[in-house]
This record gives structure tokens, sequence and C-alpha cells, in this order.
């Protein structure tokens, strides 16, 4: 692609909990939380009620209803979110055919060239942001730049319920100021090393040559490189689907006894748990992965003619774990989830059916 | 201990019991056959817990003993030796077991018979009898239809249903379902179990061709099936069968009667050409004229024939899976079939058209949507 591009980063407003607002009027302008209980699981997201008390997502029920004890705990309806979700893609495709979701309440437009001949993007992110309002009644945020990066970074400006403008010529001075740990794929474990290098901010992230960056963080030092001085490639992908859902850990020594795998293997699927909790995802395959110290990574999985539960997930992963021989030790364990529900055909057509014995019936 | 044995007389009982070996058994004493000799009788056990076979023979020996031999060595060293009879000589001790033949000697290393699992035997149970040929029939009639779905154990095996009447087989995998009933076995009370595929698998190849008598006995948890001199007994699956019968669709106003051979080779030349995801085939009724036809839009591949057939209903468009439609056609053995439906969304029956006079069968299978709109 040539020339500077214009793309919009929208992002809805606490989206799972606004739309239990929306849809049950006597939860408005109370402490809500979607997903959890008092005594488990996690919040998959607050109402701007709630985030006052200091309610977050990811946060566990219980930790939640302590900073809010008049939390009201409300259980997902992924479906009735899918379908919002729809309703305002479809508001977007009537700008640009260049759309990448990023979940359900997130998505990348590129409008660089668009439908309605609007050489605006800031009006054209208004005029969405409206028409979400008013058509499907929800508060959008939206941030507007050149590269997908600063465009989600901006949309965070003025959230709730604005937008904000990152122009090229003021990004390098808005990235010197940015702190670290929101700088696009740097987590809080990259931020927390970069700390320890003393790099709190873009400015000194600037300061470290590519090469001593590619070699403290590997292939990802190129992408610190580039995105500190405002060079995000990464174009607007319509297609993007994920495929997996996964999480994994790196450990600060391999791990060579048995006992340990499996209570390091515990704690990264409570991590895929969250995972799965705050996204709604399904998926009928559970894939273990296995790097070696010497980097050699093995992956075993195994497959379900049907979704399965939490507690099956955690059986499949161990049966995985024990099936594996061990060939040294280990440096990474991870567990992942494909063939998502996201990506199963949403049309009839083509799809075998089932019979329909009671109770089987789905 | 020692003792002599013809080697091809042993191999063949070995060989009819040696698929319930696996290869990476729950404890590894189940990769050993278990050996008893008592006053020259040899009884062989082999078992993966859940399913165990046990077969005997006679064999020259003076004295009893029990020795655990690794069953994979054994197969492989008899298979390889000339047709002759071995000797066993076993060290109570050590469990080492040395075979002596015209050829040579052949050591290897046994395990303690004790360590060995028992296998449950006979308590009140229910005793069926059937022929070989009958249990052989009933089980490649509904095998096939059984699911891989861990998560669904009841479908993973064969559901057997007995009364004072009859007897009646099903499996389902969710998308198709056969049920086969037989007026020549019955019970005096009814009774119903479920049992794994992988029994009636060994079953199947381990059931010989010359028709002989079945025992089958029963009771909550196990399985017995006697033939020839060998035992089989496995777990049931203790989990409720979902109820079939509801499935069955009773009102079908179009009803297609077909040459099964004719249909098949023409299945099996459209399937080429069908998605190879959903392997979708297409079967128009327009009259009395059949359009069989598959396209794989990504591919650019498309098929299409017509055939003749006897058609009593409105024109209807239904879609199956060719590999479900081939595998049901090449169990049913009429000349003709008579396949029924009421819509594209709605379950179809095939059924062969001449029935014989013991057996009953029935197949079912779900369509797969040609349309994004039921």
């Amino acid at each position: 692609m040539e020339g500077i591009r214009k793309i919009i980063h929208v992002d809805m407003d606490a989206f799972y909990a606004s739309v239990e607002q929306m849809d049950f009027p006597e939860l408005k302008g109370k402490p809500v939380a979607v997903g959890g209980n008092m005594e488990r699981g996690v919040v998959a997201a607050a109402s701007y009620e709630a985030r006052k008390f200091g309610v977050r997502s990811a946060m566990s029920g219980k930790m939640a209803a302590l900073k809010c004890p008049q939390l009201i705990f409300v259980k997902p309806r992924f479906d009735r979110y899918k379908e919002i979700s729809g309703q305002i893609r479809e508001i977007f495709f009537e700008y640009t055919d260049l759309v990448e979701p990023l979940s359900l309440d997130e998505a990348f437009l590129d409008v660089t060239e668009n439908k309605v001949n609007n050489p605006s993007a800031t009006l054209i992110a208004q005029e969405i942001r409206d028409r979400i309002k008013k058509e499907v009644g929800l508060n959008a945020s939206a941030g507007i730049s050149y590269n997908k990066f600063l465009a989600k970074t901006a949309s965070d400006l003025n959230k709730p319920n604005g937008q904000a403008l990152i122009l090229p010529k003021d990004a390098h001075d808005f990235l010197e100021k940015l702190p670290i740990e929101r700088f696009f794929g740097i987590g809080k474990v990259t931020a927390d090393k970069m700390k320890q290098l003393g790099i709190h901010n873009g400015r000194d992230l600037k300061e470290f040559s590519l090469q001593f960056l590619t070699k403290r963080f590997g292939k990802s030092g190129l992408h610190f490189f580039n995105i500190v001085r405002g060079i995000h490639l990464s174009e607007v992908q319509p297609n993007r689907i994920r495929k997996s859902l996964s999480a994994e850990n790196t450990f600060e020594k391999d791990l060579s006894k048995e006992s340990e795998w499996e209570e390091e293997l515990a704690k990264i699927f409570e991590e895929l748990t969250r995972r799965i909790e705050r996204t709604g995802i399904k998926g009928r395959t559970v894939t273990l992965k296995i790097k070696y110290s010497d980097f050699t990574i093995q992956t075993r999985s195994k497959s379900y003619e049907q979704y399965p539960e939490m507690e099956v997930i955690w059986e499949t992963a161990m049966e995985l774990l024990q099936q594996e021989e061990l060939k040294g030790s280990v440096r990474l364990l991870g567990l992942g989830l494909s063939n998502l529900n996201l990506t199963e055909e949403k049309t009839l057509f083509g799809k075998q059916l089932w019979l329909d014995f009671d109770p089987l019936s789905e | 201990m020692k003792f002599i044995v013809s080697s091809s007389a042993l191999l063949k009982q070995l060989s009819s019991i040696n698929g319930v070996v696996t290869t990476n058994p729950v404890v590894p004493i189940l990769e050993n056959f278990l050996f008893e000799i008592k006053d020259g009788k040899l009884t062989i056990t082999a078992s993966d817990l859940q399913t165990s076979m046990i077969t005997e023979l006679d064999v020259e020996s003076k004295e009893d003993g029990n020795i655990a031999v690794p069953a994979k060595i054994l197969m492989e060293t008899l298979k390889n030796l000339p047709e002759q009879p071995v000797t066993f000589s076993i060290d109570p001790d050590t469990y080492s077991i040395e075979i002596s033949s015209d050829n040579g000697r052949y050591k290897l290393a046994g395990e303690n018979a004790t360590d060995f699992p028992k296998i449950p035997s006979v308590t009140n149970a229910t005793t069926v009898e059937m022929s070989t040929e009958v249990l052989t029939s009933a089980i490649s009639n509904t095998i096939f239809a059984t699911s891989n779905d861990e998560l669904r154990p009841a479908m993973t095996g064969v559901y057997i249903n007995l009364s004072p009447t009859n007897a009646t087989f099903v499996a389902t995998d969710g998308h198709r379902l056969i049920r086969y009933r037989r007026v020549d076995i019955a019970a005096p009370d009814a009774a119903s179990i479920i049992i794994p595929r992988k029994a009636l698998n060994l079953l199947k190849s381990t059931l010989p061709s010359e028709n002989l008598p079945v025992t089958v006995e029963f009771n909550n948890s196990n399985a017995y099936f006697n033939f020839n001199n060998i035992k089989m007994i496995c777990r049931l699956i203790d989990e409720r069968f979902p109820d079939y019968e509801n499935v069955i669709p009773v009102d079908n106003p179009n009803h297609m009667t077909i040459d099964r051979i004719e249909f098949l080779s023409s299945l099996k030349r459209i399937a080429i050409y069908a998605n190879k995801t959903t392997h979708q085939v297409r079967l128009k009724l327009t009259g009395s004229e059949l359009q069989v036809s598959a396209e794989d839009l990504d591919f650019s591949n498309e098929a299409n024939e017509r055939l003749s057939c006897e058609h009593n209903g409105d024109d209807i468009e239904i879609g199956f899976n060719a590999k479900f439609l081939v595998e049901m056609l090449n169990n049913i053995s009429s000349k003709e079939v008579t396949l029924k439906f009421s819509a594209p969304n709605r379950a179809g029956l095939i059924v062969p058209s001449d029935k014989s006079d013991n057996e009953d069968i029935l197949m079912l299978v779900m369509p797969v949507m040609l349309n994004n709109y039921v």
C-alpha cells in the first residue's frame, strides 16, 4: 500500500456490561459485572459504574465483590453480544470492506479509500459512533491514525464515548511519552523486563539499537524498534478470524520434573480458563505444546466431535502430557483450543444434521 | 515347569486372541499372554482390562504351573518357525522361558503369572444362544455406525435389546442410526446391554466362518461369548442408550425404490466430485427420475448422473453425506432398496425392498443441508 493510510480503531465502551444495561434497564447506572460470581469465575466485563470501584475485567469474582460489595453479577449472553456485534459490523461495512474484527467489541477499519467518499477519517469515525449510538443504542470510542497500533492506542485516549486523532507529525512526541506497557505487543512480562533495563517509556526505548533489542527480545526486537518510531506496517486484514485460543508460559528456569510440569500446566489451564470465560469461545481440538530446552517443539492434540467442557479440556491436557516421554527439560508449556465455534460454518448449507435424541439435542 | 506343544497349533490359538493385546497397555503385564497349565491342558488369556479372551489347547506336560509370556516376541517366534513340536521350559524362580525347537533355542523373560489381572467370572447371568452366522451378521450390520466420540460413551458401542420375541441391535453416531432386528434370537426376560466397539471388532475377526453355536451370557457388568474353545469377556458400557425409537420418522410421504448396485455405483462415482469435508451429494427426485449430483465449488468440480427409479410422492431435493450412503448400501444385500423421505432437513430411511424371514433392517441417515434455510 502506497502513501499514508487512514486507520480507525473502534472500541465499544464496556461492551458486554453496556449490552446488559441496555437490555435490562433496571441495571442502568448500577455497578454491573458480566461473568463470574461471588465465589468463583472471572469478570469478563465491568460497567463504568463498577470500574469506579476498581473492578476490572479478568479480575476474580471474589476480588470484584470485595472491591464493590453492591456489584451485580450477570451471566454472559454471548449469543446476544454476537448479534449486536454483527449489527455494528454491518455499519462498518457501509464505509469500507477493509474491516478487521479483533473481538466482538473492537475492530480496525481502513478508510483510506472508503465507500462514502469522505476524505476525513475523523468525520467518518464521528459518524460511525453516532450511528452505533442511534441504531444500536451503545457508546463507542474511536482512535484514528496512520497505522493500526497508533489507532488502537488513540481509541483509549478519550474513552469512554470519545475519539482521538494521532497525526503523523504528532506521533513521535506522543510515542516518546507513552508508557512502555501501553505499546502494542508489549505485555506485562515484557514490560517488566524492559523496566529492568530502565525502559519506562517510548523515549527510553528509542535509545536502544536494533541489534541490542533483537539480541534481548528475539524476533520481537524488530517490532519494538519499529513501533516506537511509529512504523507498524500490518495491514487491516478483513478476513482475520481467530483460529485458536491458547495460553502458554516460558519458565524462568527449565523444568525437568514431571510433577513441576503438572503444576505449571495447571496454572496455564487457569489462564486459558480465564480467556475462555472472557471470550465465550469454544473449541473442539485441545492442543498441548511443549518446547524443550534445546528449542525443539512438540505438539500433541486431541479432537472431539462436540465442544468439550472445561473439565474435559483439563483431563485431555493431562492425558496429552502423560503421553509424552520426557525428552529432557522443558522450557515452555502451552495449552490451546482450535476448531473454534467462531470459525465453524455459520451457514446451514453443507451442514451435516444431527439426530434429535432428547436430551442430546443441540 | 516344562511342556511340549505343536508350534502351529499354539500359533493358531494365540492368533485368535492376540487382537486383545494392546501395544501400550495400562499395566505393562498386559503385554503378556497368561499361560496356565493344569492336567495337560494349557489355558491362554489375553486382556486389556476392558476385554479379555481365553482359549485352551492340549499340551504334553507332567506338571502344572503358570507363567506370563511376552505376547509380541512369542507370536513373532512362532510365526517364523516351521511346524514342529516345541518345548517350553520355565524357571519358576526367575520366570525365564526357554523355547527349544529343531532349529535352536530362544530365551525370553517372562513375568510372574500372579501379577496378571483376574478375569471376572460369570455370575447371575442371563443366557442367550445364537449362531456365529447370526452374530457376525448383527455385528457387521451395525458396528460401522457406532460413534468415536468419547463424550457420548453410550454411542461408542452397539446396543442390544432382548425380548421374548426378538433381539434388536442398534448403533448410532448421531448422524445415522442402524436398527437390526432378528426374530430367531430371543430371551425369556427382556434385557438390554451396550457392548463396546472394540470387543465387537475382536469378535468379528475371531468368529469362525463355519456356522457354530455361540453362547452369550451377560449380567449387569460383563458379557461373555463362548464359541469353539474360545471365550471372550467384555465390560459393558454402563450408560443409557439414546431413545432411538423416537428419532425414527413414521410419516414419510416420499418412497423411492431403486436398484441397489446401480445406485451404489453412481454414488461412488459422484462422491469423487463432492466437497471433501461434507461429502455432500444431492438427490433430486422428479417423477420417476433420480438425479445424483455433487459439486465442489473450491475446485470447480461437479458431476451429475440420472437414474431411473420408482417414486411415489412429490418431487423433492435432499442432500446426504455420500460416504454414509455408500457404507449403508454396502451393508444391505437385497437387489433393490427403498428410500423414504419427508423433507430436506428430516432423516431419510433406507430399507431393503425384499426382506429375509428372520431379519429386519432399518437404516436412518440425517441429511446435509442444501440450503441456508430450513
